[in-house]
């Protein structure tokens, strides 16, 4: 090896990295910021953890500030002072009370401001029954596609490979006015149903399920196995891995898709997705809540980016399985 | 691609299950695909016909009836100067998001794929954004480019004066003035652009995000596309007079790469149409309509203002170019792409 040949490497690896910076610095931002104080990010101080000092948090010593009342509680014990005294003394108390780690303020302020709970819980339910639903109707969908012959299979696959050229995303227009009027809108049904049908997903069974060889599946039917049990107990086995591709493919897209729920979800906080949480927490956001919103999205981005680096071969294949269309 | 495998491997599958299909199970292939059909007719088929037939009414949701406007709405859209900044606004995003992402993932995979070490690591970190929720990542994004206390403003003004501000005003270039090119300017004022807030920028500020979100996408399909190449073909071009690096690619590599190419800038420009989530996190369509894409026109108009009609005409024109795009593609996987 030449000193040229290291000198190429080299620039290879200044021009990558200095591209990785670009991409890291929102994530750098979303993390930092997600730690430190809302002065700290104010005035851009602290490095990436801030300083960690205790921080008093103003809305939480206003909502308790003591009043006439607490006042005449308080004179036993602060005998012989003035009401003045006696305020301030509360005062002190309740900040010190209110006082906390930046890193825990922002993050108990990014669960206690919003039901963020109840927004991953949705997140959860409406990707997994998205998944599960589009399995089940493309499974045997895709079978009888494969492996049976009846009158008008090719028209069906014709007509599967027409609708992959539509974008659900381009219909949502009629697709809300079609949920609309049947009075769907606002609801886990309206999350879930434009997504049910994955053309894709067919046409990707499909494909895997000619390579399955018919032996087997003659083999089942002399065993008696009904066809029924034979997409479920034979067919569904041996595509696992196709599956597991289009399971992180249909998981990723749902989990971060904000277009379709701020469509059909106006209002109603019990139903909003992670994405639209953290919308609606920009939307009233101050100044103070920064970090609990950067915390937020923290929260939000962790489990998929978790999972990536975990199982990055996985990942890449399933997100990138739509390059097989 | 695997279109073409499927035709060819259909009649094989056919052959052999003539053989093997006892008639009872033949009414089981209609129970199977049904559901699957019904689904494709009322979800996906139905709504492009009612998208069409809205476009020629007056209809929104609440009202009874609606008027038929014939070409109203259309000509709306062809003529009002805010729905003609929608197409200009939606077609530059597209021009320069699908080539800045397209070039940049191929430039990646590149660098990459040529690489002793580190590979993975690369691959890893440009592969981030795809993942994480866009929604999420335009907000920071936002805040990096927040005009008083953002990261990005903040390190231009610590720049000044620096090595930074030597560099990047470029006057070590020959014939370049530093103190008037585009650093050097805001340098001498003290004052840096607003990003989205200034309509001048904010469209190329949501294309900037547009592209640090794709690319890494772009990249890891062109790596699948370079591991698909013989090296003996890179090795034959060599042995045949292509020295350099550069007409190895141009002569091999790149025509190799076409069929890859085709899908990336397909999925690129259809992906890149519907961008919406930037738009209504950071700009609304603002300022003065700088940044009104069509799929936020769609949401503004018909989801906000019920004014189904016009939204209804806005999707026929996006669905046209859609089509338009996928149609490009299979006439360019039919006829050129390999071997160029």
């Amino acid at each position: 090896m030449s000193a040229t040949h290291y000198i190429g490497e080299g620039w290879k690896h200044l021009v990558l990295i200095l591209g990785s910076l670009v991409v890291i610095l929102p994530f750098y931002v979303m993390l930092s910021y997600s730690l430190k104080s809302p002065g700290e990010i104010e005035r851009n101080e602290g490095g990436f953890f801030g300083a960690q000092e205790m921080m008093v948090d103003e809305r939480c010593v206003k909502l308790r500030e003591p009043d006439r009342n607490a006042i005449a509680e308080a004179r036993e014990r602060f005998p012989g002072q003035s009401d003045t005294a006696i305020y301030q003394a509360l005062v002190s108390e309740i900040e010190s009370e209110c006082s906390t780690r930046p890193i825990v303020f922002n993050y108990t302020k990014a669960f206690s401001e919003a039901p963020l709970l109840r927004y991953l819980l949705n997140g959860v339910i409406v990707t997994v029954s998205i998944f599960l639903i589009q399995i089940v109707v493309a499974l045997p969908c895709a079978y009888a596609l494969a492996k049976l012959r009846f009158f008008g299979r090719e028209f069906v696959f014709g007509m599967v490979l027409f609708c992959l050229l539509i974008p659900v995303h381009a219909i949502a227009l009629p697709l809300y006015i079609m949920l609309a009027k049947v009075g769907l809108t606002n609801s886990y049904a309206a999350l879930v149903i434009p997504w049910t049908i994955s053309v894709f997903g067919i046409f990707l069974m499909r494909q895997f399920f000619m390579t399955v060889p018919d032996d087997l599946i003659d083999a089942a039917r002399m065993d008696g196995m009904s066809e029924f049990s034979i997409v479920w107990k034979v067919m569904l086995p041996t595509a696992v891995p196709a599956l597991l591709a289009f399971g992180i493919f249909s998981v990723v897209a749902h989990w971060n898709d904000y277009f379709w729920p701020r469509i059909v979800v106006t209002g109603n906080r019990d139903l909003f997705t992670p994405p639209l949480g953290l919308r609606e927490f920009k939307g009233d956001a101050d100044g103070s809540f920064f970090g609990p919103m950067m915390a937020t999205a923290t929260i939000i981005v962790t489990p998929l980016i978790v999972a990536f680096l975990i199982a990055q071969r996985r990942f890449i294949e399933g997100i990138t399985l739509s390059g097989m269309k | 691609m695997a279109v073409a495998s499927a035709e060819i491997a259909a009649p094989v599958g056919q052959a052999r299950s003539k053989i093997a299909k006892p008639a009872q199970h033949r009414g089981t292939g209609y129970w199977f695909a049904a559901p699957a059909v019904f689904l494709m007719i009322v979800i996906l088929i139905v709504p492009v016909f009612i998208a069409a037939a809205l476009s020629f009414t007056d209809y929104s949701l609440g009202n009874t009836s609606a008027e038929w406007v014939g070409i109203d709405n259309y000509d709306r859209i062809l003529s009002r100067s805010t729905y003609l900044k929608m197409f200009s606004s939606t077609i530059i995003y597209v021009l320069v998001v699908v080539p800045a992402s397209v070039a940049l993932g191929l430039g990646a995979a590149l660098l990459i794929n040529s690489l002793k070490v580190a590979q993975d690591f690369y691959k890893t970190i440009f592969f981030l954004p795809v993942m994480a929720a866009l929604l999420a990542m335009a907000i920071v994004w936002e805040f990096a480019l927040h005009p008083t206390i953002g990261i990005v403003n903040d390190s231009l003004e610590a720049g000044c004066g620096t090595l930074l501000q030597a560099i990047f005003d470029w006057g070590w270039l020959p014939f370049v003035d530093g103190s008037q090119t585009w650093y050097g300017r805001h340098c001498a004022d003290g004052q840096f652009p607003l990003w989205l807030r200034d309509r001048d920028y904010a469209l190329w500020t949501l294309c900037f995000i547009g592209i640090w979100q794709a690319f890494g996408f772009n990249m890891v399909l062109y790596l699948a596309g370079l591991t698909a190449i013989p090296r003996e073909l890179v090795q034959a071009a060599e042995m045949d007079g292509a020295r350099s690096a550069w007409e190895r690619f141009r002569l091999v590599t790149w025509p190799m790469l076409g069929p890859t190419t085709v899908f990336v800038v397909t999925i690129s420009s259809i992906r890149s149409f519907q961008v919406f989530d930037t738009v209504e996190a950071l700009t609304q369509g603002g300022p003065s309509k700088s940044t009104y894409v069509m799929m936020y026109a769609i949401y503004e108009k018909a989801i906000q203002q019920n004014l189904m009609g016009v939204g209804a005409a806005v999707t026929v024109a996006f669905i046209f170019f859609v089509l338009v795009i996928t149609f490009v593609q299979r006439y360019l996987v039919e006829r050129r792409v390999h071997y160029s």
